[in-house]
């Protein structure tokens, strides 16, 4: 670790981007605190300069935008909780956004980009964001540059908070005649999910459904299960919905966690009971119009 | 005597204070020039140490000093044990504050080093580089008693600190008589206090005097002091400590912790106020409650069960200086709880791991007899088909046959266990729920109802120790007639400074405003023994009101003078004087104090001043000669409670709900019921989480996983049920106005409760939890494990 | 090089930020925590540490009016934010009707997490005047009490929404 820590505050998204390219390795960037803040206090990270993001105008701010919801990086989780705009064209959202652990304090305080950028296993937002096909907005050297969040998922060591910046989270607006569930499953109130679920449920106009499902707190990243399922589906039409998705989640979720919040088999048998819950609840909410 | 205060909710002492952040906890006492210690504490659960480097530390700009074990035993003796095994026949070990040769638990403290300030300590401990050769950890208490098992402590022939018999009777021929022997293997994990306000020393150097002033985070100041400046090699009054306001404390503040002396030689060495607090991983390196038990019960068929045997093991961890191990000592000694069992085999295997050692907690022993009595309980009404309640009825000492002496030795000075059990289950609607059990399992609700019974010695002396059954207050009346009560007890935030402030205002005739109760400061405060064992009201309040009267004799004799009508008609309430000898005529309760100040020479000469007068109170029932069979009594106080709870368990995910919870305590006479109550809830929030979701964990190799109050998951609000409370008091005759204690109580009989109620909801699927905690990972193996059982049996 | 380095990077931060309605100004190190500088730098020990990762709420503050976990702000990022502690909530002669509440229903017993629990009642209340138990339980998710087992709490924050209730009412 290191004693001796710089400190800088860029007003505009260009000279924060030339500044973390200039400083190489060895930056840090804070936005809320939520996430790194307990590792700084306890000595575990040692950034030479930390650059805290929160005067960035550019990544605040929720925009209906062509491509859909433009969701400023540094919304915290209350305004994605209570946001008019979220609450009508993103409800999985603001609901997912609720259960996010640390109560009241860390929802208005910590962030979506902070909550993306960790990658935490057993964070809740971006099982939501997953299944609702969410975009990011990259920040770099090279100018912005917008991929699939899942993109970002498969990269293990990505520079983003240390190299790059994530500026704006860009997300489709939800077919209102789609229902939706978000099931998290917690050992008591204070612990992390030991699995939890994002659905959406659409009836496609032959009657048959379309399902966007991701498992999280399961595995090291969260688990889309929406491809294998549709697979399932459409291969063995006429079987029990809840045994398709207990045949996906075992034979996707090869290799489940193991911590306190569960051993690995329990995780795997969870990840199935949230996932069918969630289709289940999602299914319930289907508007019949 | 008219009680004002005594037995009404009195708002808390100086509450206007702890709601506007103005009271002062350890931690907020910041000095000029305050330096600050940072530890570096062991990776590894067992090694050699081979070598501590310190220059890296010492290189840091900033770092006053850096010490590592060698160093410090030059300047610090081992630190005396808060109570010595080898008192009770068991093994005792030299106790170093910085470990010296080899490691024996993850986290013990290798080295420390002092810097200007937090972050710079922190930085600099991280350039200390020690060089461990680890060698081979033992985890387990089953495995440490094997004969073959790496030694904790390589000088001992064994890792059996001590093994102890409780007991009486003829139990084996109770066992041959017998009906029914039901057997049951229960295994409680580690659980750990963990108070809000972790702990902390701030030691002040006075250099002219050669003296200590340590601000402390600590339960019993005296004794700490007579610890510290033993280890220190100082006169014991040259050391003043002080415990300011208590962010909770639940026995981990009873001294014996490596850091207290050191910090006291940081300050010493560097001359300077060394402070040091406790971070959250620290803290959860302390626990406790580690124990695993085979009991089995030998019962009639009419359900009179005739001898208990139990031969448990304690995962005491590495020998520690903190009264730690004398948990499983408690927990044998209190069998067979409220039961009428005189057949009793009981034998405490207290073991050595290489893990953290055992601090006290909350229930100190006690709570793990009543799990294992009442899962034991449950097991057998399950086995032999019988309702939970009735066996407990048909079991419990009955009401007149109090003081009654248990097969331990120890002698219950009152009780009314059915009466209490009886008014809980009418609190919780015992009978409504079982109408509508098996309607709600159609329904699909896996709903349980569980009920437990927990006694809990209160108030404890042990002989030869600073573990005394007395205490002592001092009263103090100004010439203004505002009151300050000093004691010897102290108050780790239950409120017993409340309650002792009621006593005392009622004895005096005073209000409760004109009262200040000081504890904690070694300096001004009598000696005393500090707070332990539910005894600080009991002992404090008794002591208290004994110096109170002391002083209102005085003022009677006084006032009668001065209103001149003789002593006996004299009335003093509410700060006022009055005389039935004369309705009209009164004098102010200040007059008088006034008077006794600065009329002596003249109407006052009847009494000597000051208006302050010391006493103790001294318990009686406690008896440390042994009777013919060897055994004392070391408790004077005996409260006891019922505890019962209705919880739905998903047995998809194991996920266990609490709908319901109901406690009845008798804790003799109650001084506040607020407070009590909050002591009740309290008690039931531990029970609770202790089983729902707090486990500490280590991996193969010793190292701690447990890090963080996101894995040791304790009670949120949305966690502990709505609590239905009652009180069944029956005074217990040897005390103060019938004071029993409270506090302790609940943390184990809530818990029973809970895993009773957990397993009578499952019963219909033939499933058994008695491998706590009962989380919900624990419940769904429990369920998947039974459900292909049936399938095999099926198939 | 397009930014200057001298003029963005700093080795130590100058904060300047209302602290219960005071303006204060303090050099601080650019990782300390907004508890430390509050506790250290203004020795408003009110605000409590109970474990520096953001899970225990003993350091729950308001910044621009929202509750906050002071251990896991970074001090440097409430530059020019109102921040209030709950010295700033009022004293002996003047309680809030939150303070209040609690001494009446003892909602506390050593007190450690008051602070916490206090503020995060105010917010709770100032959202939702009269909230249901469960409503209640939710709001304090993000704070921990050991000694209590939440009863007493939530029956003062039950009072409490009474007595703020009266009091607004009083104010109008």
């Amino acid at each position: 670790m290191n004693l001796r820590m710089q400190y800088a505050r860029p007003r505009k998204l260009d000279q924060a981007t030339e500044l973390l390219d200039a400083l190489g390795t060895g930056a840090m960037v804070i936005a809320g605190g939520q996430e790194l803040m307990p590792y700084l206090n306890y000595g575990r990270i040692s950034p030479s300069i930390f650059m805290d993001i929160s005067g960035l105008a550019e990544l605040e701010g929720i925009e209906e935008t062509a491509q859909g919801i433009s969701i400023g990086a540094l919304t915290v989780h209350r305004q994605i909780q209570i946001n008019p705009v979220i609450n009508s064209a993103l409800p999985l959202l603001s609901f997912a956004a609720a259960q996010i652990g640390g109560g009241r304090q860390v929802h208005n305080r910590g962030t979506i980009g902070g909550n993306i950028v960790a990658m935490h296993a057993l964070y809740d937002i971006a099982p939501a964001l997953i299944a609702l096909r969410a975009q990011i907005e990259v920040a770099g050297n090279q100018g912005l540059r917008t991929v699939p969040l899942t993109e970002l998922l498969v990269e293990t060591d990505h520079d983003l908070g240390t190299k790059t910046l994530l500026t704006r989270i860009v997300i489709p607006a939800m077919d209102p005649a789609s229902g939706w569930a978000y099931e998290k499953l917690k050992i008591t109130e204070g612990s992390y999910g030991s699995a939890n679920a994002a659905a959406i449920v659409l009836r496609k106009p032959d009657g048959d459904l379309q399902v966007d499902l991701v498992v999280g707190a399961v595995a090291e990243q969260p688990v889309d299960l929406t491809g294998p399922l549709s697979e399932r589906l459409r291969d063995n039409p006429d079987t029990d919905l809840d045994e398709q998705i207990d045949a996906v989640c075992q034979a996707v979720i090869t290799d489940p966690i193991s911590d306190q919040r569960g051993h690995a088999e329990y995780r795997k048998a969870m990840a199935c009971v949230v996932a069918k819950r969630a289709v289940a609840a999602a299914i319930k909410k289907i508007k019949t119009s | 005597m008219t009680k004002q205060y005594v037995g009404n909710s009195t708002s808390t002492l100086d509450h206007a204070a702890f709601v506007s952040g103005r009271s002062t906890y350890t931690a907020d006492h910041i000095f000029p020039n305050q330096l600050h210690a940072h530890f570096v504490r062991s990776t590894h659960a067992a090694a050699k140490i081979k070598r501590v480097d310190l220059s890296g530390a010492e290189r840091v700009s900033g770092v006053v000093l850096a010490m590592d074990g060698m160093q410090a035993a030059e300047h610090l003796d081992p630190i005396p044990h808060f109570v010595d095994p080898i008192v009770f026949g068991g093994k005792t070990t030299n106790l170093r504050c910085l470990a010296l040769g080899q490691v024996s638990y993850f986290g013990e403290p290798v080295a420390v080093v002092v810097a200007k300030d937090k972050k710079t300590a922190l930085y600099a401990a991280s350039r200390v580089n020690v060089e461990y050769e680890p060698t081979q950890a033992v985890l387990d208490a089953s495995d440490a008693i094997d004969s073959n098992a790496p030694r904790v402590v390589p000088e001992w022939a064994d890792n059996m600190l001590m093994q102890v018999p409780f007991g009486g009777g003829d139990c084996a021929a109770a066992f041959e008589a017998a009906d029914h022997i039901v057997k049951t293997k229960l295994k409680v994990h580690r659980q750990s206090v963990q108070p809000i306000e972790t702990r902390s020393y701030n030691a002040v150097w006075d250099h002219r005097e050669s003296a200590i002033t340590l601000y402390a985070t600590a339960q019993n100041p005296h004794p700490l002091r007579y610890v510290l400046t033993n280890a220190l090699r100082m006169p014991e009054n040259k050391m003043r400590i002080v415990t300011s306001a208590s962010g909770g404390a639940f026995g981990l503040k009873m001294h014996g912790h490596p850091e207290e002396a050191l910090i006291c030689l940081l300050a010493k060495l560097t001359k300077q106020a060394v402070k040091w607090i406790e971070n959250r991983e620290e803290c959860l390196l302390t626990g406790g409650r580690e124990q695993e038990h085979e009991v089995d019960f030998a019962i009639n068929a009419d359900g009179r069960i005739l001898g208990i045997r139990d031969h448990f093991l304690a995962n005491v961890g590495a020998p520690g200086g903190t009264p730690g191990w004398g948990m499983a000592f408690l927990t044998g000694l209190s069998m067979p709880g409220p039961y009428d069992v005189a057949d009793l085999d009981v034998l405490a295997n207290i073991v050595v791991t290489n893990k953290a050692p055992w601090s006290s907690c909350r229930g100190y022993g006690k709570e793990v007899t009543a799990l294992a009595l009442e899962l034991g309980i449950d097991k057998a009404a399950r086995e032999l088909n019988m309702d939970p309640v009735q066996l407990r009825y048909k079991n419990f000492i009955k009401s007149d046959a109090f003081p009654k002496k248990s097969a331990t030795g120890l002698i219950y000075d009152s009780g009314d266990y059915q009466g209490v059990m009886e008014k809980t289950l009418q609190l919780i609607d015992y009978d409504g729920f079982r109408d509508q059990q098996d309607a709600l399992r159609e329904e699909g609700t896996y709903a349980g109802i569980g009920v437990a019974y927990e006694l809990t010695p209160e108030g404890g002396a042990l002989p030869g120790t600073l573990v005394a059954g007395y205490d002592t207050s001092t009263v103090k009346v100004d010439p203004s007639g505002f009151v300050t009560v000093l004691t010897g007890v102290t108050d780790p935030g239950g409120g017993n400074r409340t309650g002792i402030g009621q006593i005392v205002a009622d004895e005096l005739g005073v209000e409760f405003e004109k009262i200040r109760v000081v504890q904690g400061d070694t300096q001004s405060c009598p000696y005393g023994f500090g707070n332990y064992s539910g005894r600080s009201t009991i002992v404090g309040g008794g002591s208290a009101a004994l110096a109170a009267q002391d002083i209102k004799l005085k003022i009677i004799t006084l006032a009668a003078v001065m209103m001149e009508v003789p002593e006996e008609t004299i009335e003093i309430a509410g700060g006022i004087i009055s005389t039935s000898a004369d309705a009209g005529s009164q004098m102010s309760f200040v007059e008088v104090c006034y008077a006794a100040y600065t009329r002596n020479y003249d109407i006052a000469a009847c009494i000597e001043p000051p208006l302050e007068s010391t006493r103790t109170f001294k318990p009686g029932l406690i008896s440390h000669t042994p009777d013919e069979e060897g055994k004392i009594n070391p408790y004077p106080s005996y409260s006891n409670a019922a505890y019962a709870v209705v919880c739905e368990v998903d047995i998809e995910t194991g996920k266990v709900s609490l709908k319901k919870f109901a406690v009845v305590h008798d804790c003799g006479k109650t001084i506040n019921p607020i407070l009590v109550e909050g002591q009740a809830c309290g008690a039931v929030a531990f029970g609770i989480g202790g089983m729902l979701g707090e486990e500490i964990l280590v991996d193969e190799s010793g190292r701690q996983l447990t890090t963080d109050l996101v894995d040791y998951t304790m009670p949120r609000a949305a966690d502990v049920p709505p609590i239905a409370l009652g009180h069944h008091d029956t005074p217990n005759p040897i005390t103060f106005m019938g004071l029993k204690g409270a506090g302790e109580a609940g943390v184990g009989g809530s818990a029973a409760a809970v895993v009773n109620a957990v397993n009578d909801a499952l019963k219909c699927l033939n499933v058994e939890v008695l491998e706590l905690p009962v989380s919900a990972p624990i419940v769904w193996k429990a369920i998947q494990a039974a459900s292909l059982g049936s399938t095999e049996t099926e198939s | 090089m397009a930014v200057d380095m001298q003029e963005l990077v700093e080795d130590s931060v100058l904060l300047q930020c209302r602290v219960n309605e005071t303006p204060c100004e303090e050099f601080i190190h650019p990782t300390t925590s907004l508890l430390d500088f509050l506790r250290e730098n203004l020795l408003l020990t009110g605000t409590h540490m109970g474990c520096m990762t953001g899970h225990c709420g003993a350091c729950t503050v308001m910044v621009d009016g929202s509750i906050v976990k002071s251990c896991i702000t970074l001090a440097a990022s409430v530059q020019r934010k109102k921040i209030s502690t709950i010295e700033g909530l009022g004293e002996k002669e003047s309680l809030h009707p939150v303070q209040a509440a609690f001494c009446e229903e003892s909602g506390f017993q050593c007190a450690y997490c008051a602070p916490g629990m206090l503020l995060s009642t105010v917010e709770l209340l100032n959202e939702t005047p009269d909230p249901s138990d469960a409503e209640i339980r939710s709001a304090l998710s993000g704070n921990l009490c050991r000694c209590t087992g939440y009863q007493s709490i939530v029956r003062a924050v039950r009072t409490a929404a009474k007595l703020y209730t009266a009091d607004k009412e009083t104010q109008e």
